[in-house]
């Protein structure tokens, strides 16, 4: 047990890998990486009901942006308007299966398990229950974060409106805000939280889990 | 337990992150599991380094077609024409969005071969021990972690403008160009993420 507690000491930079001991800070304080000034962890004591209420919105609006119209063009009086739907239906359509595989995956999938498996994994923290199931979906989150594509879809749908603009007229649709917001409170998420601090608080609530040992 | 640590810190890069948790592990030359989430941190250094290369190679095979072939089709009355993505970048700059234009070239020219630069850097770097610091190729590989999806914008303004321009007269369809870029993408993705930090130590 001893070796546990020494390494969980230390703390090593995800951005240069450099080790550092770990400090306590205060509440709202954060430590920087000696090296290249990456926020290495924060100590935040309302920092599950935080994230989660942040999460909940997010989910919400990631919801409606799925539902609700994203636009609408007007071309001199024939309109078109672009739903999540109707793309994976135009794709469909145009027999491009693998795009629409990797869309579903990339835009619809992907984001809203990374959404689900965070609230699910804050409101059992808060709870204090069930520390196996947060411990995998802690492991699946990892594996899947860096696959969503939200912001990128979100991008393009900018880029295809400057495309579009000489030629149709625009509405924006109430999906275009939800998309908004949705990407404004990820980036709050993650800012607020990061890997080590999720399993920081991981250790901290369900006690010490490390038990395999040689 | 203090000599433990000060004996560990001696060796501090026998230390090493683990890919999922982020915990601190002892690294041993054998396979461990991390001592928190027992995930494998340790694959054999030379598949995993096989792997980096196998996922970059395809990847940079499938760059050509996603060049090469038209990612749009555009139809207007019956009459077919096609453009690429260095067409469609041209066609933006002439008519006079360079932000968008700059924002496309960036994307989907400049971020997959910077990619390919940084990946192959890394794999060279680490197999012949190129004199560099170890810090450096750690934050080279966080950036190309970091850049990974970007090059899904003209796969995605395609798909959206496949989905607008969608009427009797005038249609646009996704190309072959359009599939291939995408598994371009997901191709250097792979390469970045199977990329092992704990090659670039190996050095030491």
């Amino acid at each position: 047990m001893m070796k546990k507690y020494a390494l969980d000491k230390l703390v090593i930079c995800n951005n240069c890998h450099t080790v550092h001991q770990k400090i306590p800070l205060h509440q709202g304080g954060k430590a920087l990486c000696s090296r290249c000034d990456a926020v290495i962890y924060r100590q935040d004591d309302t920092i599950i009901e935080k994230t989660l209420a942040i999460t909940l919105t997010a989910f919400i609006s990631l919801l409606i942006a799925f539902q609700s119209t994203i636009l609408t063009i007007n071309i001199n009086g024939l309109e078109q308007s672009l739903t999540l739907t109707s793309l994976f239906v135009v794709i469909l359509e145009n027999e491009q299966y693998l795009i629409a595989v990797m869309l579903v995956f990339l835009i619809v999938i992907f984001p809203l398990m990374i959404l689900l498996s965070l609230l699910t994994i804050l409101t059992l923290m808060k709870l204090k229950k069930s520390g196996y199931l947060v411990k995998r979906l802690l492991i699946l989150l990892a594996y899947i974060l860096p696959w969503s594509m939200v912001d990128i879809f979100f991008i393009s749908i900018l880029v295809a409106m400057v495309k579009l603009f000489d030629y149709a007229k625009i509405e924006l649709g109430i999906a275009f805000g939800a998309f908004i917001l949705t990407l404004i409170l990820d980036i709050f998420i993650t800012k607020n939280i990061s890997f080590y601090e999720l399993w920081n608080q991981h250790d901290t609530i369900y006690g010490e889990t490390h038990v395999k040992e040689k | 337990m203090i000599r433990y640590m000060e004996k560990h810190m001696s060796k501090r890069n026998k230390l090493l992150l683990c890919p999922i948790c982020e915990a601190v592990n002892i690294d041993t030359g054998k396979e461990i599991l991390c001592r928190r989430c027992h995930s494998k941190i340790y694959k054999p250094k030379r598949i995993a380094y096989h792997k980096t290369l196998a996922f970059l190679i395809t990847a940079m095979i499938l760059y050509i077609p996603a060049n090469l072939y038209p990612i749009l089709i555009n139809k207007q009355f019956g009459v077919q024409s096609e453009s690429t993505i260095l067409g469609g970048i041209m066609h933006l700059w002439e008519s006079g969005s360079y932000p968008v234009a700059l924002i496309i070239l960036v994307a989907s020219v400049f971020v997959p071969l910077l990619k390919f630069l940084f990946i192959t850097y890394l794999l060279i770097s680490t197999k012949y021990n190129v004199n560099s610091s170890r810090v450096d190729k750690h934050k080279l590989f966080h950036i190309t972690e970091a850049i990974g999806s970007w090059s899904m914008v003209d796969v995605f303004v395609v798909a959206i403008l496949s989905v607008l321009i969608h009427f009797s007269g005038i249609q646009i369809y996704p190309g072959v160009g359009a599939t291939a870029f995408a598994l371009m993408v997901f191709f250097t993705m792979l390469s970045a993420l199977s990329f092992d930090t704990r090659l670039i130590k190996k050095e030491e």
